[in-house]
Parts: structure tokens; sequence; C-alpha cells
């Protein structure tokens, strides 16, 4: 009996020094990304051109996770990690790289020179749709409106916007679309509430491109998405962006690098740079 | 009448729970057909690429379905020697004093979420692999690890139920023979309950493959073959969970072949069971 532990014994410890002699200390980049269906991931995709559209060229061997702030952890706990997150969901936890020597805040996105953002979209059937819909998307570009959006987090795009005011208008008003809107959309429902107590509002968080076809086939009077609509989307749909937001580039806070070329940040979602060593 | 009443009642609740793994087979089976029927089921299950988004898609699930066999073998490779072990302890060493509070330890195991197992990968054995190991830590190991503590509590419970249910006679003979008590424990007891614990480790196979959060948190699910225990690995449940939201068309009919395919693995090891149980008649079952 003795002799079957020791050598159970034996064998475990070798192992395990093998393995961690084996084990080196690596300078590899723990590439983050989102799984293949969320609209951040889309939107990054195509900005940094990950994605031409029609085959998507993320390195395979890219960790995927589920959420935001999953990305957010993750690049908390790893020194290697990068990843990417709506700037919403930045912490003090983590550092965010500026990109071609661009910050991502508010006043560069307006003013066009931070690339990597999206726009925050409800749009409506282009024919038959109900003036309620159109109220309540005219409340969302309001002055009111875009307040409740900065107060959220993101960049309202619409700094003249005009003052809504009640309508007066009843009825039930039924909302769906991306999940990455839950949180401005909550309260922006909340407060046009107020404006408007007999109507009913209902949102579903589907996903963009669900929230669209429930939107076509008239089973939901706006769609929330969090792209841009595509272009046989936007024949079809009449768009209105009411928020921006601007997708920031993470790293772990003791990663030395401060800033990155959009460039690099694309070979690195592609793997073509494996190692921290090779980044300018 | 008042017996039928009963007995009626007992059918009933009987076939509440028949009829609900009839509508889940039914379900999940028709609504992977179409899938199988667009992708085809050979290229589906021996794909190695899944980019469901891409123009034209592709769905294979090769990856995870080598995925999933390879985490729940670690799983088994952690958790089988420490949870007969631990039962081998509980059974026939234990002190009556530790042992309520062990056994009352073990259950709260069972009872632990799985999101919780999933935090405590993600800032504890993550990180630890990162450091000491090759690549990020998100890997087999980390998955299987976690795996192998979680099955723990099943594979203890039952293997220690079916130690306990050997007659005495057969450890004592042994000892009246003149062996040591760890020989009669290892040549006598064990293979005397063989079976009980074969079914507390089928039970607990069944637990890791389905195992869905944890996993999710520390396996980092990329869709690759992992050539070493250090690589990400996706699993059949994972890809399941990481897309079930948004997918619609097609992707969701796949996501759901996916389930089905799960369900395949999960028959399997009912099957499996099935025949230990039958195999064996002796004690301990």
């Amino acid at each position: 009996m003795e002799k079957i532990l020791y050598f159970v014994f034996a064998a475990g410890v070798s192992l395990f020094f093998n393995v961690s002699c084996g084990g080196n200390v690596n300078n590899e980049i723990t590439v983050i990304s989102r799984e293949e269906s969320s609209g951040t991931r889309g939107a990054f995709d195509e900005l940094i051109k990950i994605s031409d559209g029609k085959i998507n060229m993320l390195f395979r061997e890219a960790i995927i996770v589920s959420s935001t702030d999953e990305a957010a952890f993750k690049t908390e706990v790893d020194k290697r990690a990068i990843a990417y997150t709506s700037i919403g969901s930045v912490t003090g936890k983590i550092k965010t790289l500026a990109v071609d020597g661009v910050e991502a805040n508010e006043e560069n996105v307006k003013r066009g020179a931070y690339k990597i953002f999206r726009p925050f979209v409800a749009g409506v059937p282009g024919s038959g749709s109900s003036p309620l819909a159109r109220d309540f998307i005219s409340y969302l570009v309001s002055r009111q409106g875009q307040k409740i959006v900065v107060t959220a987090g993101y960049i309202a795009p619409n700094d003249e916007a005009s003052v809504y005011s009640a309508s007066g208008l009843a009825g039930k008003l039924t909302l769906s679309g991306s999940t990455s809107v839950e949180k401005i959309m909550e309260r922006l429902k909340e407060e046009y509430v107020k404006f408007n107590p007999d109507v009913k509002v209902e949102i579903n968080y589907t996903g963009s491109t669900a929230g669209i076809k429930d939107c076509l086939s008239g089973k939901s009077n706006i769609v929330m998405s969090s792209r841009a609509f595509k272009a046989d989307e936007k024949e079809k749909l009449e768009g209105y962006a009411f928020a921006l937001d601007a997708i920031a580039v993470i790293v772990n806070k003791n990663n030395p690098i401060d800033e990155i070329s959009s460039e690099m940040v694309t070979k690195i979602f592609k793997g073509e740079i494996r190692s921290w060593s090779d980044v300018k | 009448m008042k017996e039928k009443i009963a007995e009626y009642f007992f059918l009933i609740c009987s076939l509440i729970s028949i009829g609900a793994v009839a509508l889940i087979c039914f379900f999940i089976f028709r609504g992977a057909y179409p899938a199988v029927q667009t992708v085809g089921l050979w290229p589906f299950l021996t794909g190695g690429l899944w980019k469901p988004t891409d123009i034209p898609p592709l769905f294979g699930i090769f990856n995870m379905i080598v995925g999933s066999v390879y985490v729940t073998a670690g799983a088994c490779l952690i958790g089988v020697p420490v949870g007969v072990f631990t039962a081998v302890y509980m059974a026939k060493y234990c002190p009556q004093k530790i042992y309520a509070g062990m056994s009352q330890l073990v259950s709260l195991l069972a009872g632990i979420p799985s999101i919780i197992y999933g935090f405590f990968g993600m800032m504890l054995i993550v990180p630890f692999i990162a450091d000491n190991f090759s690549g990020n830590g998100n890997s087999v190991l980390a998955a299987s690890i976690v795996l192998g503590v979680m099955v723990l509590p099943t594979i203890i419970k039952v293997s220690e139920v079916s130690l306990k249910a050997v007659p005495k006679t057969y450890y004592e003979g042994a000892l009246a023979l003149g062996a040591t008590k760890e020989q009669s424990i290892f040549f006598v007891l064990i293979p005397a309950a063989k079976s009980g614990i074969l079914t507390g480790i089928v039970l607990g196979i069944g637990r890791a493959i389905g195992e869905t959060m944890a996993v999710v948190m520390v396996a980092g699910n990329a869709n690759i073959l992992p050539e070493t225990i250090f690589k990400s690995v996706r699993t059949l449940t994972a890809n399941i969970v990481l897309e079930m939201g948004y997918a619609s068309g097609t992707h969701f009919d796949a996501i759901v072949a996916t389930g089905a395919v799960l369900f395949v693995f999960i028959l399997l090891l009912n099957l499996v069971l099935g025949v230990i149980n039958k195999g064996s008649k002796t004690a301990g079952t």
C-alpha cells in the first residue's frame, strides 16, 4: 500500500515540476473578445476591420466572454490582456488606451477624431408607423431625452435639441432590440411615462438583429439597435441616433503602454501580433 | 376506493415527470432537425469552424464536442480519486466527531451555485495558471479543476453510501484473514461497492458535461482544438449559452442542435448507468 501511495506522490511531484519548469514567463498577449452575435463586437470588428462584412478574421485563440463586464474583469486580473468595451463600462481598475493618439472621450467622438464608436439607433418602419412611436422617438432626441443619455454615461449626438412637451397620446408601445441599450432605455421610458401617463411602454431586449426583424414584421413598434442599420435595413427603416457609445480599447492597469495605433489593434485582434514586445 | 384515489394521484405525479422528459426529447430533436437538414449531419458534427455570422455561415461543432470530452475527462482525473478516497475516509476512518461536520460541508459543496464556482475559478485558478504555467490561464486545466471540485459531492455521497452498504462481514472477514485495514478496504470493500461507486462517477460525469456557467467563466471559450491543457477550449454548453440570446434563423437552429448533441451524450451516460446497475447485483447498489 505504501508503495502505491509513494508512487502516486512521486509521479505527481515530477509532473508538477516538469510542467512548471516548461512554463514560460512569456509576454504573450491575451486577446479578449465577445461572442459572434454581440452588438459591441459587431461594431468593433467592423470599425477596426476584423470583419469585411462577410468573413470574420478574429484571432482564433481569442478568449470569448459573454458580457462587457466580464471583459473588463478579465482585463483587470490578467496583466497581458487586451479587450474592448463600451465606454460606459470602463472603471478605474483598468486602463483605456488612446488610439492613434486620441483619447476615447465625448469630445473626441463628437469632433470625429476618435473613430471607434457606434450609435444607438431607434427605428420605425418607413411606412405605417404609429404617431405614438414617432412621439416616443421625438422624446428620445429631445433636450430632456438627451440629458438622460448623458447622465447614463453615453454621448448625446444632438446638442441643439428642442424641448419636448407632452403629447397627450394614449395607448401601448412595444419596443424590441439591443441588450446594450437596456440601461439607458429603462430610464428614458420612466421619464417618458411621466410626461404621458396614459401610454404603456413594453420593452423586449432581444438583440439588435432580432429587434429589427420584430419591427419589420409588426411585432413591435420601435426597434432599438446598438449598431447603425445596414444598407438593406435602411431602405425599410427610418433610424434616429439618440446616443453615441465610444468603444474603448482596454488593457491591464500594469501595462506600460498608454497608446496604440489602430493598425496595431487590428493586427492584435487578428492574431498577427502575439507578443507585447512587438507592440510599438 | 381510497386506495384508488391515492394510486391515481401518484400515477399523475409520475406521468408529469415522464411527460417532461418526453416533451424535452421531442422538442429538442424537432428543433435540431432544420439545422441538421441545412448544414448536413456530418459537416455539423465534424466541422472545425463555427462562424455563424460569416457569409456564408459555417456551423461545425467538432471542436466543442472534443472540448466537452476533454474538460469532462479532466474533471474525472481530479474528481474521481479525491472523491472516492474521501468517501473511503468518511466511511471507514473518520472519527464520529468530525463526521457530522464533514458530511455537512460536503452537502454544502453540492449546494454552492455554479456561478460562485465560476468566480472562484476566475479570480483564483485562472490567474494562478497564467502566473505559474504557460498561456493566459483560461484553459482546459482551469475548467477541469473547477469541474473536478464540482463533481466531488456527487461522487462522495454516492460512493460513501455504497461503501457503507457493503455487509460488515466482508470487511471483518478480510481482517480476520490477516489483511491490513488498507488491504481490506482496497481489495474487498471497494470491489464489493464497485457498482455504487461507478454510479457516483457516472452521475458526476453527467454533472460535469452539463455544467455551463462555471465553465464559461474559466475556459476562455475560443473555438479551437486545444493542443495542450493550457489552451482555451469551448464546450457544447458554453456555445449554447454564449450565443443563445442573440441567435436567429439557422444560427438558432444550430444552437438547438448543439443542445441535441449534448442530450445524446447524457442519454449515452444513462445507458452506461443502466448497464452498470444491471451488470452487477452485488452489494452497495
